[in-house]
């Protein structure tokens, strides 16, 4: 049987009595399940529609100064939204063309776990965490430890995500790119995307934290503190000289099956262009 | 399960699985067949409508998301003032060859030129950019939106 949830309690009810699966846009789902004109879409197992939950819907700051985005937003909301990291912004932007960005919500990104999934890659460069909600309660996790693998999370089968956690960070980067290469403007799935983030001293002339992420490199969204920690503490006009070794660093990290050579060329020129950049300490923040 | 909505600004009513795709309630419980099933994938645009104002592909929609709200199809708009003047430049515009995408394009423009009455070409280009079309390639299209848009007061 499918149900159709109209409230937070509701939704969590049902989906605690029935293990119904969630269905929020349903743009990957209804896409898996159609079996052509005029046929009733076949899912296993029931189905738990949480459209219509509104509570799920807002995007604000909490008490600590934290943006919430609610899981059923959808990539139109966000892309449209200043509040949201540039970055998050930049790709909920590309997602698919108008129509498909009226729908994707960033939960059903998230819990879809696709290494080409377009969220993940600046959520994981944010630190931005994932609350999963139960009748019995509520937890949070890194978005980065969510997502295990190729389709696969830490979601149980109790629970519903609620939103997606993005820690302060109005001063916190200098510098943000974001690059995304697919086959085509419109409904471009990832071939790769990077996104990196850079933030100096008052001076500016230590890197004061720095964070790298790849999506489309492997089975999930790869980043690596280790990688991140070769640039941390350096100076800025240092920065050319590191290319070369981070990444190298990084490519221990990503595992690209389809075309790894094209993949790790362009990892290393889009690190190489970003730190170039930076370099010369540029009044623009956001890099594409 | 029983499922309300506003179709083309009539309430209806119908008794269905809540996970049927629009698509297929418009075209076979309704009978508005100008909406076009092309890729069954969220991909081509043929099947766009509009849900509560918004451009979505119908294929991917389930019927539940309509509940309360108002869905419109190519049958609710052509009769308007910017539908009737969007049909009139794409045929004065040589923009339709076998007219497969027709109705998807039209509700793109519409939903473009709504909100954003005088669009420049990108904006344009941008707005159709989930639609796809075998026969034009687009530049009449393209043409035949500003057009419309033009001859908007
Ligand atoms: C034409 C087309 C183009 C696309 N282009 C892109 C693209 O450019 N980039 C990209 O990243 N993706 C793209 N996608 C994939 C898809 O649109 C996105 O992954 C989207 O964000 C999924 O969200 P949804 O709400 O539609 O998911 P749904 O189909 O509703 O669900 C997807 C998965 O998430 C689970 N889920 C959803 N919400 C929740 C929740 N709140 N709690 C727990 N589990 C949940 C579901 O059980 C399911 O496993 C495209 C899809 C199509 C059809
Ligand atoms: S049939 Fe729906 S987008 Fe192609
Ligand atoms: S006119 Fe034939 S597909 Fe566009």
């Amino acid at each position: 049987m499918n149900y159709v949830a109209f409230s937070l309690k509701q939704a969590l009810e049902i989906r605690k009595a029935t293990k119904a699966r969630v269905m929020a846009g349903g743009t990957d789902l209804m896409v898996s399940a159609q079996r052509g004109e005029g046929m009733m879409p076949r899912f296993e197992g029931d189905m738990l529609l949480i459209s219509h939950v509104d509570e799920l819907r807002h995007i604000g700051f909490n008490a600590s100064g934290e943006l919430e985005i609610g899981a059923l937003c959808t990539s139109a909301q966000i892309a449209g939204d200043s509040r949201v990291p540039w970055a998050l912004r930049a790709a909920a932007s590309r997602m698919g063309a108008v129509a498909l960005r009226n729908c994707a919500t960033i939960g059903g990104n998230i819990a879809n776990a696709s290494p080409k999934g377009d969220l993940p890659g600046p959520l994981y460069a944010l630190d931005a965490r994932v609350r999963l909600l139960s009748v019995d309660g509520a937890e949070e996790m890194l978005v980065s430890d969510f997502i295990l693998g190729l389709k696969k999370t830490k979601l149980k089968d109790d629970q519903i995500i609620g939103a997606i956690i993005i820690p302060k960070m109005d001063e916190w980067f200098d510098y943000i790119f974001w690059h995304k290469i697919g086959t085509r403007r419109a409904n471009a799935i990832s071939k790769l995307t990077v996104t990196m983030a850079i933030k100096l001293d008052q001076q500016r002339k230590i890197v004061e934290d720095f964070r790298l992420s790849a999506t489309a490199c492997g089975a999930k969204t790869n980043r690596s503190r280790e990688v991140e920690s070769l640039v941390i503490g350096k100076k800025v006009q240092e920065l050319e000289d590191l290319v070369a070794p981070v990444q190298e660093a990084f490519d221990k990290v990503i595992s690209p099956r389809a075309m790894p050579v094209f993949r790790r060329t362009a990892t290393k020129n889009m690190i190489a262009d970003f730190f170039s950049r930076v370099a010369r300490l540029p009044e623009e923040r956001n890099m594409e | 399960m029983k499922i309300d909505f506003n179709l083309n600004g009539v309430q209806v009513s119908v008794d269905k699985d809540p996970l049927s795709r629009l698509i297929d309630v418009l075209r076979e419980d309704f009978g508005l067949t100008g909406t076009k099933e092309g890729c069954s994938e969220g991909e081509c645009g043929a099947c766009s409508v509009l849900l509560d104002g918004k451009l979505v592909t119908s294929c991917l929609v389930p019927l539940g998301s309509a509940i309360g709200s108002r869905v419109d199809t190519i049958e609710g708009i052509r009769d308007t003032k910017l539908g009737s003047i969007i049909i009139e430049s794409f045929a004065n515009g040589g923009a339709v060859q076998c007219g497969f995408c027709i109705p998807g394009m039209v509700i793109s423009a519409y939903c473009l030129l709504s909100s954003n009455p005088h669009p420049t070409e990108d904006e344009v280009r941008l707005a159709i950019s989930g639609n796809l079309c075998r026969c034009t390639g687009y530049d009449l299209i393209v043409s035949s939106i500003l057009d419309a848009s033009r001859r908007l007061a």
